[in-house]
């Protein structure tokens, strides 16, 4: 029990004192998380959108599809996007191997089908009269498709935190494809990993601590903005 | 003056490949009054939803004020507007729900005095209501508010699909005297869907009976459902509660619905009516006055069965008919019109 103690204090004085190892996972987390989930959301919300409001043939395979695909182990990621940017990959060239652009691409991967499957859930779920009501009050498509986002706000941040929450806490992609390079890809869930192993709690504490606080901070944001 | 504002050729709209409604013509003059009635399926509500141009039809060609026109066309989206049956507010303030359309159209400057000017039509006052938001509303009240953000709107045609079934009677009232104030004030076109047939017939100026996806007659007919059966004689007819005959011509299918005029059915307070109809005893329920102030609408109860006559004025005076009072009806069996199925 004791050396649990030791590794919160020495946790809070890694946090206290600035600790350059413990902020520089923080900052590659914090970059590559708004990479990834600015990117999943820019196609997601689109996606979910359509697949939520429109009526097409084959919608019910693509949702199967979609709600399978939420359930995509991270590893399986990293090993596909692995393939995919290592030299002997089709995107090899690009050299996005062990660097944040490339963890991002794996974790876009990861939040696309959670944002596209509920912002679609959320969109299915949106009051049946608001349509008539838009057209009726002299709503082109372009206002009718704006303003049934703007109604749908809260399932769409929903879908949002969700998805911040899976990329914030997913080791298995960091690590394969990001390599958990010190001062470079080392985020917080590898650094987590990597110190538990060497001993060391006190930074894996300190991270664990900072990522609550990311969560809390994220939450307090969603639950100010729902007020507004 | 007046002018045609919607023509309909040859509408017909399906879901799932079943038609649910099939109008080869109609015209809707205005600015007037229009009550569509029928009952539940009947077409009511699609059809309300293609004079609203929130859809447009399978087939067939909806004109307004003399051009084609489908959701969206710049010619409607301002012009016409719809108040459907269920009170809906979007998920902001009272002020906010009537602002949209306003500002849809541009019509941002005085905003607010035009927010507070719709209230009042709907009898909400604005200081108190005008902040709320929307789920801080009854029933009543938000249906209200969605009436005072289209008449806000100042429209040339507003559709009301049963606008005052799910709401409470004070609710119903306003909502009622705010659009007949629209039409009276401003020349606004009313098309109103109700089950509340003696409304429609006190203040319409056209009613249109819808049924089985049909246009069925401008009053509110008989329709009368089987089982049909066959006596004796060969003839065809339905057994009412209390054993009386109601007798028909042979019907074409099982499911047709038969179709007795109001102007086709006689009433007399003697025992006999006239000789080579077919005589049913009733009770005379209630009489409702036509906007005409000239014809009466007589609700007759015989066995279960509500039928409806027309009479003039001077005929209800001269025969001192009165609700309560035990009458027989007479009608031609050569006047009853069959109704199949729209796909039949």
């Amino acid at each position: 029990m004791g050396y649990i103690l030791d590794g919160v204090v020495t946790a809070l004085r890694l946090l206290w004192q600035g600790d350059p190892q413990t902020f520089s996972a923080i900052g590659a987390t914090l970059t590559v998380s708004s990479y990834s989930m600015a990117a999943s959301l820019l196609m997601g919300v689109p996606l979910g959108f359509l697949l939520g409001y429109t009526e097409f043939p084959g919608k019910h395979q693509v949702r199967l599809v979609v709600d399978t695909l939420l359930a995509l182990p991270t590893v399986f990621i990293g090993l596909l996007v692995y393939a995919l940017i290592s030299n002997r990959g089709p995107l090899g060239e690009m050299g996005l191997l062990f660097t944040l652009p490339g963890i991002a691409v794996g974790q876009t991967l990861l939040a696309l089908p959670i944002v596209v499957a509920l912002v679609a859930t959320a969109v299915e779920s949106m009051d049946p009269h608001l349509r008539p009501t838009l057209i009726s009050l002299g709503a082109n498509r372009r206002q009718l498709l704006l303003t049934s986002l703007w109604e749908g706000r809260h399932g769409i941040l929903a879908a949002a935190l969700t998805a911040y929450g899976r990329v914030m806490t997913e080791v298995g992609i960091s690590m394969m494809v990001g390599g958990n390079i010190k001062w470079q890809t080392r985020t917080i869930t590898t650094a987590i990993a990597l110190e538990t192993n060497k001993g060391l709690f006190g930074m894996g504490i300190a991270l664990g601590i900072v990522l609550l606080m990311i969560a809390f901070a994220v939450n307090l944001s969603v639950s100010f903005l729902r007020r507004r | 003056m007046s002018e045609t504002i919607y023509q309909l050729d040859n509408i017909t709209q399906r879901y799932a490949g079943k038609t649910v409604l099939h109008l080869p013509e109609l015209s809707l003059e205005g600015p007037a009054i229009v009550g569509l009635i029928g009952p539940n399926g009947s077409g009511k509500s699609t059809l309300m939803r293609i004079l609203g141009f929130l859809q447009a039809p399978t087939s067939g060609e909806v004109r307004y004020r003399g051009r084609p026109a489908r959701p969206f066309d710049p010619a409607v989206r301002f012009a016409v507007t719809m108040l459907p049956q269920e009170p809906f507010l979007m998920h902001r303030t009272v002020a906010a729900n009537i602002a949209y359309g306003l500002k849809l159209r541009g019509n941002g400057g005085d905003l607010e005095a035009r927010i507070a000017e719709a209230l009042d039509l709907v009898g909400l006052d604005p200081a108190a209501f005008a902040r709320r938001q929307w789920y801080q509303l009854s029933g009543g009240e938000a249906q209200r508010v969605a009436l005072a953000a289209r008449l806000a709107l100042t429209p040339r045609v507003l559709l009301m699909d049963e606008p005052t079934a799910r709401v409470d009677e004070a609710s119903s009232q306003r909502i009622q005297a705010a659009a007949l104030e629209a039409r009276r004030e401003r020349g606004t076109t009313l098309v109103i869907a109700s089950h509340d047939w003696e409304w429609l017939y006190s203040i319409c100026d056209t009613v249109l009976c819808l049924f089985r996806g049909q246009l069925i007659g401008g009053a509110k007919g008989n329709l009368i459902r089987g089982p049909w059966e066959v006596d004796d004689r060969g003839s065809y007819l339905r057994r009412l509660n209390g054993g009386q005959l109601f007798r028909v011509p042979p019907p074409p299918a099982d499911e047709a619905v038969a179709f007795l005029a109001p102007e086709a059915v006689a009433l007399n307070p003697l025992e006999a009516g006239p000789t080579g109809h077919a005589h049913l005893k009733g009770i005379l329920t209630r009489l409702a006055l036509e906007p005409n102030h000239r014809q009466l609408t007589a609700t007759i109860m015989v066995g279960d069965l509500a039928l409806s006559a027309r009479l003039t004025v001077e005929r209800v005076a001269e025969q001192q008919l009165y609700p309560g009072r035990t009458v027989t009806l007479s009608y031609t069996p050569a006047s009853i019109r069959w109704i199949g199925m729209v796909d039949g």
